[in-house]
């Protein structure tokens, strides 16, 4: 059934894709570039990051006033305050766009199980960051955002007083919450890019920009927003009491309108089984190629004689299989006798897709059980027939 | 010129004069000390921009 469910979900995506690609030219179609534009989105986040954290001041008496002191006395603060604001909507939106894609068109499978779970990571921290965001302002929603992560983490059973008391800083809310918001904030920021870095590790090529276009419309739009809606705070907190209603973030505090419905226990209980079953996405499906009946080719092996070092084949391959290492003899073919690197297979890494068979032009890679040869006899007799 | 060169060139000029008319938008928020109509009309010049960008390729000016 899940099966047949991701089939479907694929099928949609790729008429999704077919009907973007009759408005806009294929390399320009948003949703190959969903990744690209995170990082885009992010790098924003980040340099208008620094701007804000020069003028900010993380204690309770001053936060609120130097987040004022930002929006109305520094100069392109209220813009910088509102590119800062958007660019978290566009992150978010694009991140989860990336998720969705990948998981229905079943990027997770093979090698690519670690930039799934660093992916999942990176979605897990997004969130966080936002929240950490927007307890910074310390406005009554922030007051209030503190007051119901601290219940829901009170619920847990045994460490609930613990958790609790780690995250407001002391027993009660202390002038230690907001530092403490604000290393989360920055910290898991940097965090972020560790991430990435394991993100990317694997790929190969990745897409880490988008084109022209798109980078010049997101920057557009984040400029647009922030002039027609500038980023505001809600009124400031009161200690002396915790007001009612929350100013609802629909991207980022949705956990926090389920706790209207739902009581903390569940919701963290809920927010655990949602995570876990994310992490185990990759390992869901079989994954042998018997048991997804589909051809079991081999390992590509490399024929020595024929590898030039040419290098075509460690560049094409997707998942980072192939590596170049000094060749310890000369080849046997005139175009590989002065070869000075050698291509070598790294199995663990090999899902014998015959994507380096094609990338070679000298005949120097084949799947042991899929032959060239056997490839284009059955070619010639599929056209027959 | 082909039809297509004449509709996506018409959209280019079009989006030109916006973008122009946004520049000097920027100019007057940034006298006036309105910084957010800046903000904005910076806005509305890089989606100009964007846009142009796709137009000259549809239209068959660039790229392939």
């Amino acid at each position: 059934m899940y099966s047949r469910a991701l089939t479907r979900l694929l099928d949609w995506t790729l008429r999704l894709d077919v009907a973007i690609n009759r408005v806009y030219p294929e390399d320009f179609n948003p949703l190959y570039y969903t990744g690209g534009l995170s990082n885009l989105f992010l790098t924003v986040l980040v340099l208008s990051g620094i701007f804000l954290f020069l003028y900010y001041i993380p204690s309770f008496n001053d936060a609120y006033i130097s987040v004022q002191f930002i929006t109305n006395q520094v100069p392109y603060g209220q813009i910088v305050r509102g590119v800062h604001r958007y660019a978290a909507d566009g992150f978010m939106i694009a991140v989860l766009l990336h998720f969705f894609r990948n998981w229905f068109t079943d990027r997770f499978q093979f090698s690519r199980d670690e930039p799934w779970i660093s992916g999942m990571m990176l979605l897990l921290f997004t969130g966080f960051l936002g929240v950490t965001g927007y307890v910074l302002v310390w406005d009554e929603r922030s007051q209030l955002l503190v007051a119901m992560t601290g219940r829901t983490l009170g619920a847990v059973p045994w460490i609930g007083g613990y958790l609790q008391s780690q995250w407001l800083g002391s027993a009660g809310v202390s002038n230690l919450l907001l530092p403490r918001m604000l290393y989360l904030h920055v910290g898991l920021a940097v965090l972020l890019y560790i991430l990435l870095w394991w993100h990317y590790v694997r790929i190969r090529h990745p897409k880490v920009w988008p084109p022209a276009v798109w980078t010049l419309f997101s920057l557009g739009l984040i400029f647009l927003l922030t002039g027609l809606v500038p980023a505001a705070s809600q009124p400031p907190a009161r200690p002396d009491a915790v007001p009612s209603s929350l100013a609802v973030d629909w991207l980022f505090l949705l956990p926090y309108v389920a706790l209207k419905v739902l009581s903390p226990l569940v919701l963290l209980a809920l927010a655990v089984v949602i995570t876990v079953y994310g992490l185990y996405i990759p390992y869901q499906l079989p994954e042998t190629p018997a048991a997804l009946g589909i051809r079991d080719s081999g390992i590509a092996q490399v024929i020595d004689a024929n590898c030039t070092g040419c290098e075509l084949c460690y560049y094409d391959c997707p998942y980072n299989a192939i590596v170049m290492v000094p060749s310890p003899h000369p080849g046997v073919t005139k175009a590989a006798q002065a070869r000075k690197l050698y291509a070598i297979v790294l199995e663990s890494r090999c899902v014998e897709c015959g994507i380096c068979v094609g990338a070679c032009p000298f005949e120097a890679l084949e799947l042991p059980r899929l032959l060239e040869s056997d490839v284009q006899q059955k070619v010639v007799q599929a056209c027959r027939s | 010129m082909t039809d297509r060169e004449t509709r996506y060139g018409t959209w280019v000029a079009i989006l030109a004069v916006v973008s122009f008319v946004a520049v000097v938008a920027i100019a007057v928020g940034e006298f006036t000390g309105q910084r957010l109509v800046g903000g904005a009309a910076v806005g509305v010049v890089l989606l100009a921009y964007s846009f142009i960008l796709l137009f000259l390729r549809k239209g068959g000016f660039t790229g392939v």
